[in-house]
């Protein structure tokens, strides 16, 4: 796009009213050069007390929320939801709304450690230059993004490493395990789609989708569509897990299984649905034994038969397997016998089923993030000193890869580490070189959609604000550096900028059939992709699982394996406000936590009779101790977990990441073993720890009140 | 009252004139020089408390609410759901304690009770400084005191006026009404002592008594004027006493609030007011005679055991409308009243709802059914102490404790206080302090009033009996 | 939510005391607790933080909160609906005959609760007298480091210490599309806007509209049964009115 391309020529271009006042709007070129400008000043398409609206995506998760973001002379000031976005529909969650004040944080990196850009760009070309393209590596956040194209085609034009995607938020989901399983039985490598909006009766085995699983915007939806009364008979949710979610909160019925059990108690279900429904038992449930089940997971009969009369006279029934019931020694099984349910159910590809994620409109196919298990081989290669250089973008894994994994000592393996962070964090801090990118919504960019959605989508970013410091796009940064090297990085990059770069991918949207906008040439098309916040087809991308070998398979029903020799199983789970990069906004820090309304701080949830016996109260500050490491924190009397159970949200524990994030809390991390499951996820919900008493005490901040809802301090009984 | 000293024949004068002031007089002149030499006599001690004191005052008033005025009210223990906390207490209490005076003094003086005399001077004073406490705890309390005058109805451009309809302006209006009159009150009795004053000084002294006195002579047009405007005030302030305290309580009786909402507040809180009031008069009478040179001729034994029974019959009246109040809430039947009453005596506090009862009830009743006890200065005025560390407990379980309970449990919350302890230290150094100039600038015992009974008493011998006699002067 | 034309409710009459009047309805079944609505209020109606110690002693700034409670003991342990309570925007309400500067006053036009920032002194009379405890005070000024300030919304009060405030239903958005529709000479849609809870909810569970227009969503869903007034035995007359779900 040419630089004389102006906003005005753009709102004559798209037949956008000039009157009109809150445009949604594809500024083109215009926004790359707002400042900031005081009212003397203003840029030439502001109008005075007048908003305007700009779409982006949102970045806070991987999710790919379109956002709309209100901006008022050249400052953005409220984030909303981009109501045309196919996933979220004009919603946003917690984090979403949080997003501007990851932009005006005060703990930003301000400036590339160099001091100046063009030092920078000399440093990553040398970096690209001198060394051998297979000691080159780039590991990038989870977020399927216009980045990760540029730095797989970069790789795969040169040479060098693939680029490695992670994030904690995808080792809690145990990501691997799902498409894993979804490969087993439905032969493709593909990350499920749970209709839960159009189901009748769902049961979820520890899948958090109302909180930060897959996407939680758009699994919220599904949720109320499933509670919807006033249209047809309301849904009925039944949760499975040993520590009572937000999600199993607001579930019909919450069953506390023992940890380790819920393949057996799925493939019970499924037995004794099969049964009900009659005809000829299939091989997955066979092989079960439903009182042994029951007696292993410490579910009543009683309370299986009622699930599975539920499940099996339901026309829409649906399971769910997800969160830590995949984390764990046998968590593909788990994912298997509880796909397998949906098999029986024969729900697939059905309203109310599971189908397969829509693949992205620019996407041949499904590619996840890494599992725990190939981020540890990362490791050891980076000790192994097989790189010379590490980029890290988008992820900081200091923080969010268990501490036994070690990444932190791994960097020194690394010959030079140059970190792309926007904030101090973690990763940072051990990097020899730290180049600011933008924040999100500096930024230009497009994002895969990878689930939550029927219609493929491919969300678009551009910046809403100018950039509030000396930071740089990293693709810019890759761009110029890799001109700069010369050779074969340049003409894998023969680009102009970013913008240039983006534009070669749109472009090739152009051609694709049954598009939410259509464009005659690149230049409006682009400006169209800006203003409706991205590109996605109208009809639904989301395919049938092949159902013929689902149920033709004989699945084993057996009990996790745990490590360590603790008394208490261990449950950590992604707090829903911070997850693995919120903690440094002090709104979200302020945010009660859904369930035990706890803010700023971590906390133990430990059963009120459990703690009685051990003389434990609440805000007692207990040691937690894991084969692999030990913290310190306050204890929650939470009524709602398994006695033998104790939990922790991941999201503090920071040290680094800015004055609100720092020092606060800890890290369940820092507890997890080395323990994978068969499809390489780590089993992080197959822990045994050990609980120690401290003596100290550490006052929980707490939005309830422990009078009103614990009667604590209310005298006797009344 | 001089009654039931009939049976007592045998005592003879002796005996009657070292019990009862009105029946001991002493030659004029030497009374007005007693009188001022309690004023002048001033020792190192003195100045040593009043330097301590004024210290505290400087650095609680000043300082401390400095600091609550520049970083706001975050710095004090006020929270959700206890947005009142202990500067409300203060406030009732000190309004409280203001109300003795006026009761002892007008109310007495209307039913001509003759053992008022000597103290009516010093109960007045509380009620104008007992009125200050409370004043500046109120504006302690206020989240932006410095726009406070918003409260009054002044005229101004926007036509903005008070809100006549909240207990808040009804309060300002009263207690403004009150401190007006009462300083008036005490002004007017205090004219011929002023006088006496100046015509006994010299120096700045002669010069502020003479201002003050505003040129009383004594003649008999003065004095007649003088008891006019005193008998009007007397009657016309007793309502003004009766209206502050019930309007204290509509603050609370209006709101609704589990706890609060009580049609039986108005008497609850003026008996409650007298209860504090009285003790504080009895502690402040045994301070005066223990300290200040003659002043055991002017207050005697009788005095204590005559307020001693006051006392008693005030605690009787208290325990009665507490047990009402009491009665009503629980016979209600709301539950969220019955949470909150179970709070008060269960909850974290509950000891301080026993302390109350044993404070306010127990210790007078045990105590004060003695004419011995009563009478020994020292015992009564602890017995008065005690009263209103009770009754301060009573306001702060109505504050601060009734608030942490309302209809939405999941915000019930306990107050901790912060800044307002030295805050409310400060209000009662500074209490203590004007009272110690006071009794340097002004005469403390209203000379002419002594004078007056003194002139009025007399002793009669019908046969072998020897009988108290009053004639009546006006 | 359901749909307006999901539903067949008898169009009523409209009293002259209904107009202008907004209101809402919050469906808590299907309330997920997720705080999305917490935080976009805070993010648009400029709410201030107030640190881990403040929070904890009951001073956090939240306009919005979620309840919630629990029944039974564990196993039988139940998490109940999550209650997302904000002002009522009474009727009648409790907390403005108590203010002694008139800092909160009804307004006539929108029929909500109005919070004058400038004219409130900090009685805090208003929030001890809101049975539904509401109301949140400015205990101090609290720090808000640069460049967070460059969010504020300037369709809103910055305020300062010793000053009450609360949910005022997003008035600054009813303003601005009344401002909008004036000038297009025509009266406000319905669902042309909406508060900023109601918007960020994932769950759609928060609907807000006129409730002076019997056809909006709002006083539709309002009129279903089964919805409920929080302390209506008050007689505090709220304008927002819950569903309990089931």
């Amino acid at each position: 796009m040419s630089e004389q391309f102006s906003r005005r020529d753009f709102l004559k271009l798209a037949g956008v009213g000039a009157a009109t006042t809150a445009v949604l709007t594809g500024c083109g070129p215009a926004s790359r050069y707002v400042k900031r400008e005081p009212y003397m000043e203003m840029p030439e398409y502001t109008y005075n007390g007048q908003s305007t609206y700009y779409a982006t995506t949102c970045r806070e998760c991987a999710a790919g929320c379109g956002l709309v973001v209100r901006t008022y002379q050249g400052r953005a000031i409220k984030t909303e939801g981009n109501a045309s976005h196919p996933l979220n529909l004009g919603k946003t969650c917690a984090r979403g709304q949080a997003t501007l004040q990851g932009l005006y944080n005060p703990d930003r990196v301000q400036e590339p450690s160099t001091g100046d850009w063009d030092a920078a760009i000399q440093v990553v070309a040398d970096a690209l230059k001198n060394n051998q393209p297979g000691e080159i590596a780039f590991l990038m956040g989870m977020a399927p993004d216009h980045l990760f194209d540029l730095v797989s085609d970069l790789a795969g034009a040169t040479g060098m490493n693939a680029p490695v995607r992670f994030g904690a938020l995808g080792m809690f989901e145990a990501r691997a395990t799902l498409s894993k399983a979804a490969e087993n039985l439905f032969g493709e490598a593909a990350l499920p789609y749970f209709d839960v909006g159009g189901a009748q009766v769902v049961l979820s085995f520890g899948a958090n989708f109302l909180e930060t699983w897959l996407s939680p915007v758009s699994y919220t939806r599904g949720f109320a569509g499933l509670r919807e009364a006033q249209t047809k008979q309301r849904g009925t949710l039944v949760q499975f897990e040993a520590r009572m979610s937000a999600t199993a909160g607001k579930a019909d019925e919450w069953v506390p299984l023992r940890p380790g059990t819920e393949s057996l108690v799925a493939l019970a279900i499924g037995r004794l649905a099969a049964e009900m429904r009659g005809g000829v038992m299939p091989r997955a449930f066979s092989g079960v034994d439903v009182l042994d089940a029951a007696s292993k997971s410490g579910v009543k009969v009683e309370t299986l038969q009622h699930i599975a009369e539920m499940f099996a006279n339901s026309a829409g029934a649906l399971a769910i397997p997800g969160g830590a019931a995949l984390g764990q020694s046998n968590g593909l099984e788990v994912a298997e016998a509880v796909l397998a349910l949906n098999a029986l159910a024969d729900n697939f590809g059905k309203p109310g089923g599971v189908y397969l994620s829509a693949l992205a409109p620019n996407q041949a196919e499904y590619h996840r993030p890494a599992s725990a298990k190939e981020m540890q081989e990362f490791v050891q290669r980076m000790t192994r000193g097989d790189f010379k250089v590490l980029f890290i973008h988008g992820v900081n894994p200091v923080f969010e890869l268990p501490k036994s994994i070690d990444f932190k000592s791994a960097l020194s393996g690394v010959g030079q580490v140059i970190s792309f962070a926007t904030f101090p964090d973690e990763t940072a801090a051990e990097a020899d070189h730290v180049f600011p990118d933008h924040h999100g919504l500096e930024s230009w960019g497009y994002q895969r959609v990878v689930t939550g959605t029927a219609q493929p989508v491919l969300s678009g970013a551009q910046p809403v604000v100018s950039p509030f410091y000396n930071t740089r796009a990293t693709a810019d940064v890759l761009i110029a550096a890799a001109q700069l090297a010369g050779g074969r990085f340049a003409q894998a990059l023969p680009f102009k900028d970013e913008v240039e770069f983006l534009q070669s991918k749109v472009a090739l949207l152009m051609g694709e059939a049954d598009g939410s906008f259509v464009a005659p040439e690149i230049l409006t098309f682009m400006a169209y992709f800006q203003q409706h916040g991205g590109w996605w087809k109208n009809s639904d991308g989301r395919g049938a699982p092949d159902t013929a070998s689902a149920l033709n398979r004989n699945i084993n029903g057996s009990m996790a394996e745990f490590a360590g020799d603790g008394e208490f199983f261990f449950v950590p789970f992604v707090s829903t406000t911070l997850a693995e990069a919120g903690a440094n906004k002090p709104w979200l820090q302020e945010l009660p936590d859904p369930t035990t309304t706890v803010m700023w701080n971590t906390w133990l949830e430990m059963n009120p009779k459990t703690a009685h016996e051990l003389h434990i109260e609440n805000d007692d500050v207990v040691r937690v101790v894991s084969e692999a490491g030990a913290v310190e924190l306050p204890v929650y009397l939470y009524p709602a977990i398994r006695p033998d159970t104790v939990a922790m949200p991941f999201g503090q524990g920071h040290t680094a990441y800015g004055r609100y994030a720092e020092n606060r809390g800890v890290n369940p991390n820092d507890l997890l073993g080395q323990h994978f499951n068969e499809a390489g996820d780590l089993a992080f919900a197959g822990m045994k720890v050990r609980i120690e008493k401290t003596g100290r005490k550490q006052n929980l901040s707490r939005l309830e009140s422990m009078m009103g809802v614990y009667g604590e301090g209310m005298g006797e009984e009344h | 009252m001089m009654a039931d000293h009939n049976n007592h024949a045998e005592h003879g004068e002796a005996h009657f004139r070292e019990k009862h002031l009105m029946l001991d007089p002493l030659p004029r002149g030497q009374m007005n020089e007693m009188v001022m030499e309690s004023m002048y006599h001033t020792t190192w001690k003195f100045w040593v408390v009043f330097g301590l004191l004024a210290a505290i005052t400087a650095y609680a008033l000043f300082y401390s609410w400095g600091v609550m005025i520049a970083e706001g009210l975050g710095v004090a223990g006020v929270n959700r759901p206890s947005y009142w906390g202990i500067f409300l207490v203060n406030t009732v209490f000190w309004i409280g304690i203001s109300h003795a005076g006026t009761f002892i003094s007008a109310i007495l003086r209307v039913f001509k009770a003759e053992f008022r005399r000597p103290f009516t001077r010093a109960a007045e004073l509380m009620t104008t400084f007992g009125l200050v406490q409370a004043g500046f705890s109120i504006f302690m309390h206020m989240g932006r005191v410095w726009l406070s005058y918003w409260l009054m109805p002044y005229p101004n451009q926007r036509m903005l006026w008070p809100n006549f309809h909240s207990p808040l302006s009804w309060d300002l209006l009263a207690i403004t009404t009150y401190l007006l009159s009462s300083t008036m009150y005490l002004f007017l009795p205090l004219i011929p002592d002023l006088a006496m004053a100046r015509d006994r000084s010299t120096g700045w002294r002669k010069t502020f008594y003479k201002t003050l006195a505003l040129g009383f002579r004594g003649t008999e047009g003065e004095w007649a004027h003088l008891r006019n405007a005193m008998n009007i005030f007397a009657f016309a302030i007793i309502p003004v006493m009766f209206s502050v305290h019930t309007i204290v309580s509509w603050d609370f009786a209006v709101a609704t609030r589990p706890g609060w909402s009580s049609t039986i507040f108005g008497p609850y809180f003026v008996i409650g007011a007298l209860h504090s009031g009285m003790g504080a008069v009895v502690a402040v009478l045994a301070i005066i005679r223990g300290t200040m040179k003659h002043m055991k001729y002017f207050i005697r034994a009788e005095h204590f055991d005559a307020i001693g029974k006051l006392m008693l019959i005030i605690s009787m009246g208290w325990a009665y409308f507490f047990f009402n109040d009491y009665m009503i809430q629980w016979y209600g039947g709301d539950k969220w009243t019955d949470h909150l009453l179970h709070f008060h005596e269960y909850g974290p506090l509950g000891w301080m709802w026993f302390a109350m009862l044993i404070c306010n009830v127990a210790v007078p009743w045990l105590i004060l059914w003695n004419a011995r006890w009563r009478a020994n200065p020292l015992l009564i005025s602890i017995v008065g102490i005690i009263i209103n560390v009770g009754m301060w407990f009573e306001r702060y379980i109505i504050v601060p404790i009734s608030l942490s309970i309302n209809r939405m449990p999941f915000t019930w919350r306990m107050y901790e206080p912060g800044i307002e302890i030295p805050l409310g230290i400060g209000t009662v150094t500074f209490f203590i302090l004007l009272y110690m100039a006071a009794s340097k600038l002004i005469p403390l015992i209203p000379v002419w009033e002594v004078q007056e009974g003194q002139m009025a008493h007399e002793l009669k011998k019908f046969g072998r009996e020897t009988v108290v006699t009053v004639s009546e002067l006006e | 939510m359901a749909t307006l034309n999901e539903l067949n409710i008898a169009e009523v009459k409209l009293s002259a005391e209904e107009s202008g009047k907004w209101g809402m309805v919050i469906d808590q079944d299907i309330c997920t607790g997720c705080q999305a609505c917490v935080a976009a209020c805070a993010m648009e109606n400029n709410l201030s933080f107030v640190g881990e110690v403040d929070a904890g002693y009951g001073r956090s700034m939240h306009w919005i909160r979620i309840e919630r409670f629990w029944e039974g003991e564990y196993p039988e342990v139940r998490m109940t609906n999550n209650q997302p309570m904000m002002c009522q925007q009474c009727g009648s309400a409790p907390c403005e005959p108590v203010c002694p500067a008139f800092a909160t006053v009804h307004s006539m036009a929108e029929k909500i609760n109005l919070q004058v920032y400038n004219r409130c002194v900090g009685t805090r009379y208003c929030a001890n007298n809101c049975p539904y405890q509401v109301r949140s005070f400015n205990w101090r000024d609290y720090e808000r480091p640069e460049p967070l300030p460059n969010q504020l919304n300037p369709d809103v009060t910055v305020r300062r210490r010793g000053i009450m405030e609360k949910c005022t239903f997003c008035i600054q958005r009813i303003h601005r599309a009344q401002d909008q529709a004036k000038a297009e000479g025509r009266e406000v849609h319905d669902g042309e806007f909406t508060t900023a809870c109601a918007q960020s909810c994932p769950a759609n569970a928060i609907t807000f509209g006129r409730m002076d227009d019997p056809q909006s969503l709002v006083s539709q869903l309002a009129k279903r049964r089964g919805g409920m007034h929080h302390l209506e035995e008050l007689g505090t007359l709220p304008n927002v009115t819950y569903f309990n779900g089931g």
